[in-house]
C-alpha cells in the first residue's frame, strides 16, 4: 500500500541554511562576518548597535528555546532578565563575588524562576498562558522595586565604571561587543545541541501535540518545566551582561512588559523554532529599534514599539515562517526547472 | 499464560452520561480482541482509560498483574501500552518519520538508533516513501497509518488500535487487516476497536461488545454475529462471515 508522492519538502531543500542539528556555511560566514566586526574596531559609532545586536540574539535564542521549540510563549522573560542582572550585581556589590561567579548563580535563580512559571501555568495554553507570564513578570517587578534594601528600589543600582577584569568591566567596547558576542555563540551553541538532541525532540513533541507526546512516553510537564528553566537561565545570564555593560540597573526598564516583547519579537521577526531566525531577527531588528529610539527621542517615547509592531504584523501576514523561512523559499528557488 | 489486561468494574462519568459503566474483561498475551459497539457507546473512552489519559471514576486496571489504576498516559506507555487516537493526533511541524522517532526513543535513546527504528516501522505500514515528508502534509487515511507506526514504534505489550481502517479503500482495508492479522505472532497483543466488521470479525481471536457503556456480549467473532442482544444494539442483522 504505497503510494509514490513527489520528492519530499525536505529533499528538495538546497543546504543555504542551517539544517535542524547541522551547521551550515551560511552560519559560519555569518560568525566570520561577526569575528570581524569585534576585532577590526571598525566604526567605533556603531559598536553600540553591534554588541546590543549581539546581546539581544542571545536573548532571542535564549527566549527561542521555551518560545519557539517548547512551544511557551511568553511575555514575561524580563523577569529572568531582571533576576539575573540584579543577582550578579547584589553579589558584587554586597558581597563582592565577581560577576564571571554571579552570572552563572544569577542563571540558576532564573531557572527556579522559570520552573515556577511553568509550574504555575501547567494547565494553562494560548492566550491565557501568555496573560499569565505577563502578570507574573510584573509580579517581579513590583517585587524588586519594593525589597528596596535588596534591589535599592525604583533608584536602581549602579556598578562602579572601574575597569576590572575580576570586576568584568571594561574601557573597550569591542571588549565587549567580544563578551555578548562569546554570549551569542554559547547560546546558539546549546540550541543546536537541543536540536540534534532527544530533549530537543520531546521538546517539539510538547509543542505540537501534548497527547499524542502523553501517549509516546513523553512527560509534558515535565519537559515545559525544563524548557522554561534553560530558557529563564540564558536570559538571566544575558540579563547580567547587560548590568555589566551599562553599570546601571534601572528596575522599571531591565523588568518590563516592553523587554519582554522585544525578546519575542526576535524569533518571531526571524523565524521561530529555528537557530538562525533570532540571530537574523536581532541583526535587523535591533539596528533599527536603536536608530528609532534615537530618532523620535524621548518625545515620542514608546512609538518605537508601534512602528515595529507594525512591522511584526507585516512579517507574520506576509512571511509566516520568518525571514529564515523566507530566505529558505529563496533559495529553493530554480530560475531553469 | 498470566493475564495480560484486566479490567475491572471500570466505570467512567461525565457530568450527567456515564460513558463507561462498571464494564470488567481480560485480555491474555497473545489475543487479538475485537471491540465493537454503536457510536457513542465508550469505546474510545474505554481506551482512555487504560491508556491512563483519563483517570476511572471507579473500578481498576491492572496490567501484567499490577495495578496501573489511575497513572498517567506517559507512565502507562512506559510500561508497554501504545494507542492510536480515533482522530490522529501528527506531531504537525515534524517530518513523518519524526514522528515515529518519538515513539522510538522509548526503546532506542540515540537519534540514530531511533530513526532506523522509525524507517523500519514506516516500512512496516507501508509508509516508507513519505519519511522525509511534513506531518502535516498527508491525507486522514495517510495520517492513520501513521498512527498505527507511531504506536508500534514504541514495541509495545499491548496495543490499542481506535479505528484505524476508517478513510481507508478497500484494499487498503485487506492489507491492513492482514498485517494487524500478523502482530500477535511478532509478541503483540492487540485491542482493536473498528466499525470496518468484516475486517474486524474475520481477523479478531475474540470480541467484546459494549453499548451504553456496558458490556452486552463476549466471545468467538462467529457466535457474536448471531448473538440477539448484539444484533438488536449494533448490528441490525444477523451476519454471515463467509
Ligand atoms: N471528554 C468528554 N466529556 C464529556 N463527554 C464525553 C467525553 N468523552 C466522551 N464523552 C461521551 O461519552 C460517550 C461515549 O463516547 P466515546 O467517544 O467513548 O464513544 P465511542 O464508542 O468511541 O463512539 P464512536 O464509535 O463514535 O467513536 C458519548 O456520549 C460521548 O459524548
Ligand atoms: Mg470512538
Amino acid at each position: 500500500m504505497s503510494i509514490a508522492i513527489p520528492a519530499s519538502i525536505s529533499s528538495r531543500r538546497i543546504p543555504v541554511l542551517p539544517k535542524r542539528g547541522q551547521i551550515s556555511w551560511f552560519e559560519i560566514v555569518l560568525l566570520v562576518i561577526s569575528l570581524g566586526l569585534v576585532v577590526s574596531g571598525i566604526a567605533p559609532s556603531l559598536q553600540d548597535v553591534i554588541l546590543l545586536s549581539f546581546l539581544f540574539a542571545g536573548l532571542g535564542l535564549a527566549w527561542n528555546i521555551a518560545g519557539g521549540y517548547a512551544g511557551l510563549i511568553s511575555f514575561g522573560h524580563s523577569a529572568f532578565f531582571g533576576v539575573g542582572a540584579y543577582t550578579s550585581t547584589i553579589l558584587l556589590l554586597r558581597y563582592d563575588i565577581s560577576p564571571w561567579i554571579g552570572i552563572w548563580v544569577g542563571a540558576l535563580i532564573a531557572a527556579v524562576f522559570g520552573s515556577i512559571l511553568a509550574l504555575i501555568c501547567a494547565r494553562l495554553r494560548g492566550p491565557f498562558f501568555i496573560l499569565s507570564t505577563l502578570a507574573f513578570a510584573e509580579v517581579v517587578r513590583i517585587g524588586a522595586l519594593n525589597w528596596s534594601s535588596l534591589t535599592g528600589g525604583p533608584e536602581g543600582l549602579s556598578i562602579p565604571p572601574m575597569a576590572s577584569l575580576a570586576g568584568m568591566v571594561f574601557a573597550s567596547k569591542a571588549t565587549y561587543a567580544a563578551l555578548m558576542l562569546g554570549y551569542l555563540v554559547f547560546v546558539y551553541g546549546i540550541t543546536k545541541g537541543l536540536e540534534a538532541s532527544r530533549f530537543g525532540y520531546y521538546l517539539f513533541a510538547i509543542r505540537d501535540n501534548d497527547d499524542a507526546a502523553s501517549a509516546a512516553g513523553v512527560n509534558p510537564l515535565l519537559g515545559r518545566t525544563a524548557a522554561m528553566a534553560l530558557s529563564a537561565a540564558l536570559t538571566g545570564v544575558g540579563g547580567s551582561l547587560f548590568a555589566q555593560y551599562f553599570l546601571y540597573l534601572d528596575p522599571t526598564y531591565v523588568i518590563s512588559p516592553e523587554l519582554s516583547f522585544q525578546f519575542a519579537l526576535l524569533p518571531a521577526v526571524g523565524g521561530l523554532g529555528t537557530a538562525i531566525g533570532p540571530v537574523l531577527g536581532s541583526f535587523l531588528i535591533t539596528p533599527l529599534s536603536e536608530l528609532l529610539r534615537s530618532h523620535l527621542g524621548n518625545a515620542a517615547a514608546g512609538l518605537h514599539l508601534v512602528i515595529y509592531s507594525f512591522g511584526l504584523i507585516v512579517v507574520m501576514l506576509y512571511f509566516p515562517a520568518g525571514l529564515a523561512g523566507a530566505l529558505n523559499k529563496l533559495t529553493r528557488w530554480k530560475p531553469f526547472s | 499464560m498470566s493475564t495480560l489486561l484486566e479490567v475491572r468494574h471500570v466505570s467512567r462519568s461525565f457530568h450527567t452520561t456515564t460513558a463507561v459503566d462498571d464494564i470488567s474483561f481480560a485480555v491474555q498475551p497473545g489475543e487479538l480482541l475485537g471491540l465493537i459497539g454503536p457510536n457513542g457507546a465508550g469505546k474510545s473512552t474505554l481506551f482512555n482509560l487504560i491508556a491512563g489519559v483519563l483517570p476511572p471514576s471507579a473500578g481498576q486496571i491492572l496490567f501484567d498483574g499490577k495495578p496501573v489504576t489511575g497513572w498517567k498516559s506517559h507512565d502507562i506507555a512506559r510500561i508497554g501500552i501504545a494507542r492510536t487516537f480515533q482522530i490522529p493526533k501528527p506531531y504537525r511541524q515534524l517530518s513523518v518519520v519524526e514522528n515515529v522517532m518519538l515513539s522510538a526513543f522509548l526503546r532506542e535513546k540515540s537519534l540514530a538508533g531511533a530513526r532506523k527504528l522509525a524507517e523500519t516501522t514506516l516500512a512496516d505500514v507501508g509508509l516508507a516513501d513519505y519519511s522525509g515528508a511534513p506531518a502535516n502534509s498527508l491525507t486522514v487515511g495517510l495520517l492513520k497509518r501513521l498512527e498505527v507506526a507511531r504506536a508500534l514504534a514504541m514495541r509495545p505489550k499491548l496495543v490499542l488500535f481506535d479505528e484505524i481502517m476508517a478513510g481507508l479503500t478497500p484494499t487498503e482495508v485487506g492489507v491492513m487487516t492482514g498485517f494487524v492479522a500478523g502482530l500477535p505472532a511478532r509478541g503483540i497483543t492487540v485491542i482493536w476497536v473498528e466499525h470496518v466488521l468484516y475486517a474486524i470479525m474475520k481477523t479478531a481471536t475474540r470480541m467484546v461488545v459494549i453499548n451504553r457503556g456496558k458490556l452486552i456480549a463476549e466471545g468467538a467473532p462467529a457466535v457474536m454475529a448471531r448473538d440477539p442482544a448484539v444484533v438488536k444494539a449494533y448490528l441490525g442483522e444477523e451476519m454471515v462471515l463467509a
